[in-house]
């Protein structure tokens, strides 16, 4: 038995949140977006839990397509968790199961090379580099351009239009408002009775690479609301891409190191805009449940760690800010709102922002079909995923398209670039800070 | 690489050119082939068992169905259909290598009607979702199983599915109006539809329930219910579940009706609150009681008064009610996701779904906890208490096979206990693969038989869904030549009455000139009076062996109907048969021989403050067998469904001289398939009922009708408007009445005006407030108001205005065709002397009658028929309840509905075909729908 199955076995083993707690009761299954498309159980959550299951039990080979196969077409997006009534940890045992599948089958040679470069920011650094200098030759968003199709973009076509998504959108133009908002307070008032909350943003590789536009913003939403950023050095990617596809050694090096880094900073809260960071920050302390040395430190760092928008909220809400006149359709990741549990993130964000009409986006809080390199191993099943939000976006007639997740805004964006529809897509901290600027005088 | 068990990653299970075909029809990626792909289909929400099936195709129309259905029976495979795996009885499971046939790809909504309050689904649509779809128009799908969000209507269909909310409002049979089915050969029939059943046996209820065994539902007709206005829930905290259990007997026997009452014992209270699921019950009590109503908002609030009266009456330490619309929710959550949790606390489950007499509740729940201690298991209850539908879960770890043994032993005990107390081993589950072995608990010999005959009606070669429902032992040995009726079968009898007659003293026996006269001028030979079901048998045995015909009959007042009753042929009559056997008040159901006449039992029932809301035409002169006989139901239904859905158990004499019991005292019972569902409206076709159980109902605290007058137009207009709403009404009938009433009588075709008699039922407050907001939306003042007795006394007449006339016609059209029906009542009571016409709105039901004139017999012949093909063209029917023959004669379409199934139903009942041989139940001619 192999270490990864050992692992995997003993996750089993533990009932509380192990296969075993799965029932069969097959209400994950109307959640799943997979099985709600495929309509093969193997594709389901409860399928894939009962193939893990297979596994341990030693009926079913790791190496077998069926594992391979269904394992792999899980988006991880874990709609099935909230719905689970025995509380399976359904993400949790993915991870595990994802390193025994790619331990019988290595994955292909692509995402094996995204892993790699994410990881070491020797090799990050040019390589986004690369991509910017890329981006800002506008090449990528003409490849993107060559006409709508309905059949699925080539990878790297799909790469180019998520390359172009990436690039900085600024909201259309509104109409401009001679009417000085008051500018956004900060909070001076309550910082006189107690010293201000200090905070580390946690930069992560994709967000520090092609939207560090998104890390300026959150940095300058944050202190507009009385929240003193301090720079977190020796921090780099969260870990979460290598946990999901199965890297688990390189996912806990990752986290080990920004466990360390943000100790050393020594910041009240660690402020991710990344939901797929923040989920996988939040559960440091499992992944590193076998380093008895590391496990509490990383639960005392995930303890810190929230979305921004909670912290904005748990600050009593996001400060006013000037006139956004545009309609925004707000999407939820998945991460945030079924991994974290983070409901209407965006929507508390900028509810408050005046002029701003928020209007909503059917089934919010379906997956994207973005999930990490999910586009570019399953062409078909993503791009089908991805119609289906971009239709959704579509009849909505927004303007602009919210989303706190730098897969999902770059997954949206390619989504509606190649359906010939390239609506601006944000952040909510970008528009929020936005509104910030439009206050200012 | 083959390991232990014997997976082959990538091998094919089924023939080449099996799993060929099912790629051509399905495509690539709607067939799983593959041994290892496979697994997970191995089990359903039962997961003690395991069997792979061979293949599984994914189809995503009907014509899909078909192809896949016709490949795997040419190659001699089983064929198991599936929805969402979320049975509980391992119904879905593959024996033997069959193949599964997935629906989860036929998950469309074809049509929402909410004029009709109808809609047609696919079978793969998510309970949940249809009431999600039918929300905008103020609709919902009323059965509610606890895994609504995920299992499929077809699954409903296939396991009559229960849940919460049928205590008030029924089963998924109620619901179900109207199946397309890809039968066992590949072929498609369709059943009912359109809202209505047609004329013959009732072939969508045996359908519902069916397990699977007879066919593909791949269309769903369903009726749909208004949401109501106001919903309240409470929830009451018990120390004693004993007293959580007496707090239900009390509350129904104050004539509550809850739309829902639900019991969670101690150890389910604390799964459900370490779950993510949490409600907020305490986690030391030992028994919640959620019971929730619902409504019109006005009269809501005294019933919850009176229910947490009686609950502290009862022992509750606690009463909460929901304050909010989450906080609702969040009680619910708790209930509903029990099951789910249980996984917190056990690593398998063994859920039972025995159903009990209500008042036997606190009884044999001691009994059950009792037994799971007497083995060292952990018993937890979470359950339909309303029902008295309980649900033991056994926890256990079925990798100690000492355990599971254990397990298997417990839960016989456990259905033993419950059949004790007059209840059955499952309400709502179904059975499945996991409890057929249990069939005998509950069936003799002969039932278990006419199970397989109506089994292989539907399914001659046995393919579908085989190794379910009925034990394997008591399988017929050979596949059965199919049934034949006897040549006599149409004629009528040929031997000598005289052997039947003698087996009677004199003074049970009428003959000539008197027997004529009972039967209400029918030229019958004679009539005997049998006074116990054994007599009832030797009648029909010797019938049998004398070729002499009988004609099921109660006080004879049916038959003057269609002519059943014919010279030669020899009525008998269940009058005798008329003791109460057992009425429990607090049970709401009451068992009482056939013969018991509705004076009787509605007598009976008044003195406890109940009734039978049943208001058939007719019903006020016969007897509790006829009622169950003709099936034919009132305009009440639209509140308190038909009658077929208020006949729990039935005990009939068949024609072959069996004495056959289905059903029992219980409300919810899905063992075995429906055959209480074929016999109600089988018109004394298949056997003699001798008992019947029926579920009464508390008798509302106050009864109003409301009588509009105006023109017809607006009438119509008025009908459609209530139907719709969510205004509880009892039942909406348009109506001439006489000028000695409120109502004078609007003559002149086509524009005169109608009266529109709307009849509400429920608590003071209700009554008043909807009398006001009825007027509000009729938006004229009613021309009278008839309140209490008068109220009853208006709609006890209306049951006997079909009685006596020589011609009854009824026309059954979707409620939105009422001005159209109205239309054809107009041309007909033009033809007719003395002619009159009555609608039942909610229902669909127009019904004319008068005296056909001799001049006008062809004219009104003509008028019939081209009635009965506008009729059917708008997927309706023109049915005669009764004609003369002279009349008869001169019509050239069939008003019979059904098929060569029928008559194959008939003959497993009646191989000879001596009971009412000329029931028009039997059709002479095939006109169902193939293709």
């Amino acid at each position: 038995m192999t270490k990864a199955m050992a692992a995997l076995a003993e996750a089993a083993a533990e009932q509380e949140r192990g296969l075993l707690a799965c029932v069969h009761c097959g209400f994950c299954l109307p959640a799943c977006p997979t099985y709600r498309r495929l309509g093969d159980e193997a594709d389901s959550p409860r399928g894939r839990l009962y193939l893990m299951q297979a596994v341990v039990e030693g009926r079913l080979s790791a190496d077998s397509d069926a594992f391979q196969t269904h394992l792999g077409r899980c988006l991880g997006c874990r709609a099935c968790e909230p719905v689970c009534p025995s509380g399976v940890a359904y993400g949790h045992l993915l991870e595990l199961a994802r390193q025994v599948a790619s331990d019988a089958r290595p994955p292909p040679l692509l995402s094996r090379i995204l892993l790699v470069v994410f990881g070491k920011s020797w090799l990050a650094r040019p390589a986004m580099f690369a991509a910017r200098l890329l981006r800002a030759v506008r090449l990528p968003a003409l490849i993107a351009r060559l006409g709508p199709s309905a059949a699925a973009p080539g990878p790297v076509r799909l790469g180019m239009a998520m390359l172009a998504a990436s690039a900085p959108s600024r909201p259309p133009a509104s109409s401009a408002k001679s009417v000085a908002a008051p500018p956004p307070s900060s909070r001076s008032s309550a910082a006189a009775v107690r010293p201000a909350p200090t905070a580390g943003v946690l930069a992560g590789c994709v967000q520090a690479g092609l939207f560090s536009r998104v890390n300026r913003a959150t940095v300058r939403v944050l202190e507009a609301n009385g929240i003193r950023v301090l720079r977190v050095r020796g921090q780099g990617c969260c870990g979460a891409l290598h946990a999901h596809a199965g890297d688990l050694t390189a996912a806990r090096d990752l986290a080990r190191r920004n466990v360390v880094a943000f100790e050393n900073a020594n910041v009240d809260y660690v402020v991710v805009n990344a939901s797929g960071c923040g989920a996988a920050v939040a559960s440091y302390a499992s992944l590193l449940a076998e380093d008895p040395a590391f496990a509490p430190r990383a639960a005392r760092i995930a303890g810190r760690t929230l979305d921004v928008s909670r912290l904005l909220a748990r600050q009593g809400g996001p400060a006013p800010g000037g006139p956004v006149d545009l309609t925004a359709a707000c999407d939820a990741p998945c991460h945030l709102v079924h991994a974290q549990g983070v409901k209407n993130a965006a929507e508390t964000m900028l509810a408050g922002v005046p002029e701003l009409e928020l209007v909503p986006l059917p089934d919010a809080d379906e997956c994207c079909g973005g999930a990490g390199i999910y586009g570019l191993s399953q062409r078909e099943l993503g791009h089908r995923i991805a119609k289906d939000k971009i239709q959704a976006v579509l009849t909505t007639g927004a303007a602009v398209v919210v989303t706190g997740n730098p897969g999902c805004m770059m997954q949206i964006g390619a989504g509606l670039r190649l359906a010939g529809r390239p609506l601006p897509v944000l952040h909510p901290v970008e528009l929020l800070y936005e509104s910030y600027r439009r206050a200012t005088p | 690489m083959t390991l232990a068990s014997g997976i082959s990653p990538g091998r094919t299970a089924v023939p080449a050119s099996l799993a060929a075909a099912l790629v051509d029809i399905c495509g690539p990626e709607g067939v799983v082939l593959e041994e290892d792909r496979l697994l997970v289909y191995e089990s359903d929400s039962l997961t003690a068992y395991r069997h792979r099936p061979g293949a599984v195709a994914l189809p995503r129309t009907t014509r899909e169905v078909q192809r896949v259905v016709r490949a795997v029976v040419d190659h001699g495979l089983p064929l198991v259909p599936r929805g969402a795996g979320t049975g509980l009885s391992g119904g879905a499971l593959a024996l033997n290598g069959a193949v599964v046939l997935g629906t989860a790809r036929m998950n469309r909504i074809l049509e929402i009607d909410p004029e009709n309050l109808r809609a047609v689904v696919q079978p793969g649509v998510i309970n949940a979702d249809l009431s999600i779809a039918a929300a905008p128009f103020g609709l919902c799908y009323a059965p509610d199983p606890s895994s609504e969000t995920t299992c499929t209507i077809g699954g409903n269909v296939a396991e009559n599915s229960g849940g919460p909310h049928c205590l008030k409002h029924g089963v998924t049979s109620r619901w179900i109006t109207g199946l397309e089915v890809v039968l066992p050969d590949g072929s498609k029939a369709s059943m009912g539809g359109r809202g209505r059943s047609p004329q013959g046996y009732d072939l969508v209820g045996l359908f519902v329930g069916s397990e699977g065994c007879f066919g593909i539902a791949v269309e769903i007709e369903v009726a749909l219910l208004p949401v109501a206005e106001g919903v309240r829930t409470m929830l009451a905290v018990f120390d004693r579940l004993n007293d959580a259990g007496q707090a239900v007997s009390d509350v129904v026997g104050a004539g509550l009706l809850p739309a829902a009452m639900e019991i969670i014992d101690g150890p389910t209270i604390r799964a459900v609150e370490e779950s993510v699921f949490a409600a907020g019950y305490p986690a030391d009590a030992e028994a919640v009681l959620v019971v929730e109503f619902d409504g019109s908002e006005a009269g809501l609030d005294p019933q919850v008064d009176k229910a947490v009266t009686i609950c502290c009456r009862a022992g509750a330490r606690e009463t909460r009610s929901a304050r909010t619309e989450a906080e609702r929710i969040a009680l619910w959550k708790g209930r509903k996701k029990a099951f789910g949790a249980m996984g917190r606390i056990t690593p398998d489950l063994m859920v039972q779904d025995v159903t009990v007499p209500r008042t036997k509740l606190p009884e044999v729940l001691g009994g059950i906890y009792e037994t799971g201690e007497r083995y060292g298991l952990v018993v937890a209850n979470a359950f339909h208490a309303g029902d008295g539908n309980l649900h033991p879960n056994i926890l256990f770890d079925g990798r100690d096979p000492d355990q599971l043994a254990k397990v298997e032993d417990a839960s016989k005990e456990i259905m033993r206990l419950c059949i004790e107390a007059g209840g059955t081993i499952t309400g709502e589950h179904g059975v499945g693969l996991d409890k057929k072995h249990h069939m005998p608990l509950v069936f003799g010999p002969d039932e278990i038989e006419i199970m397989w005959g109506v089994r292989r009606a539907f399914d001659p070669k046995g393919l579908m869904n085989p190794g379910k429902v009925l034990p394997d032992d008591t399988a017929p040995r050979a596949v059965a030549a199919e049934p034949r009726l006897d040549a006599r079968a149409r004629t009528g009898s040929r031997g000598s009455p005289t052997p039947v007659l003698a087996l009677f003293p004199a003074d049970r026996v009428l003959e000539g000139e008197a027997a004529r006269e009972w039967c209400g001028g029918v030229p019958t030979r004679a009539v005997v009076f049998p006074k116990s079901v054994e007599e009832v048998q030797k009648a029909v045995h010797e019938a049998n062996r004398a070729g002499v015909a009988l004609t099921p009959a109660g006080c004879g007042s049916w038959l003057w109907a269609d002519g059943w009753g014919r010279e030669g042929d020899v009525a008998v009559s269940t009058l005798r048969l008329n003791a109460v056997r057992h009425y429990e008040p607090a049970e709401l159901t009451m068992t009482a021989g056939a013969g018991l006449r509705w004076d009787a039992l509605a007598k009976a029932a008044a003195a406890n403050g109940q009734w039978l809301p049943v208001d058939s035409p007719g019903s006020r002169e016969g007897t509790l067998g006829s009622l169950a006989a003709t099936g034919a139901s009132g305009p009440l239904q639209r509140r308190y469904g038909a009658v077929r859905d208020n006949v729990l158990g039935m005990e009939i004499v068949a024609g072959d001289g069996r004495v056959l019991r289905f059903g029992g005292r219980v409300v919810k019972n899905v063992a075995g398939y429906d055959v209480i569902r074929l016999l109600v409206g089988s018109q004394g076709s298949l056997g003699i009922v001798t008992e019947l159980s029926v579920r009464l109902f508390p008798r509302p605290e106050a009864v109003a009708t409301l009588l509009f007058r105006d023109a017809r137009a607006r009438i119509v207009e008025i009908a459609r408007s209530v139907c719709t709403s969510s205004l509880p009404v009892a039942s909406v009938e348009a109506v001439q009445t006489d000028g000695d009433r409120t109502i004078e009588k609007g003559r002149a075709s086509g524009g005169g005006q109608l009266a529109l008699a709307v009849r509400i039922a429920g608590n003071q407050e209700e009554v008043n407030d909807l009398r006001e907001r009825l007027t509000d939306r009729a938006g004229v003042q009613p021309a009278g108001t008839l309140l209490g007795a008068e109220s009853d006394a208006f709609h006890e007449e209306r049951t006997r205005w079909e009685h006596g006339a020589p011609l009854v016609v009824r026309i059954a059209l979707l409620p939105s065709l009422l001005a159209r029906g109205l239309e054809h009542a107009d041309r007909l009571e033009a033809l007719l002397d003395r002619g009159e016409f009555s609608a039942d709105a909610a229902g669909g039901v127009v019904r004319v009658k008068g005296s056909p004139q001799a001049e006008d017999l062809n004219r009104l012949a003509r008028q019939l028929d081209q009635a009965s093909i506008d009729a059917r063209a708008l997927g309706g029917a023109l049915s005669l309840a009764n004609a003369p023959p002279d009349l008869t004669a001169r019509l050239d379409g069939s008003c019979a509905g059904s098929a060569p199934r029928a008559r194959r139903l008939k003959a497993l009942f009646d191989p000879a075909g001596v009971l009412s041989p000329r029931c028009p139940s039997v059709p002479r001619r095939t006109t169902e729908r193939a293709s």
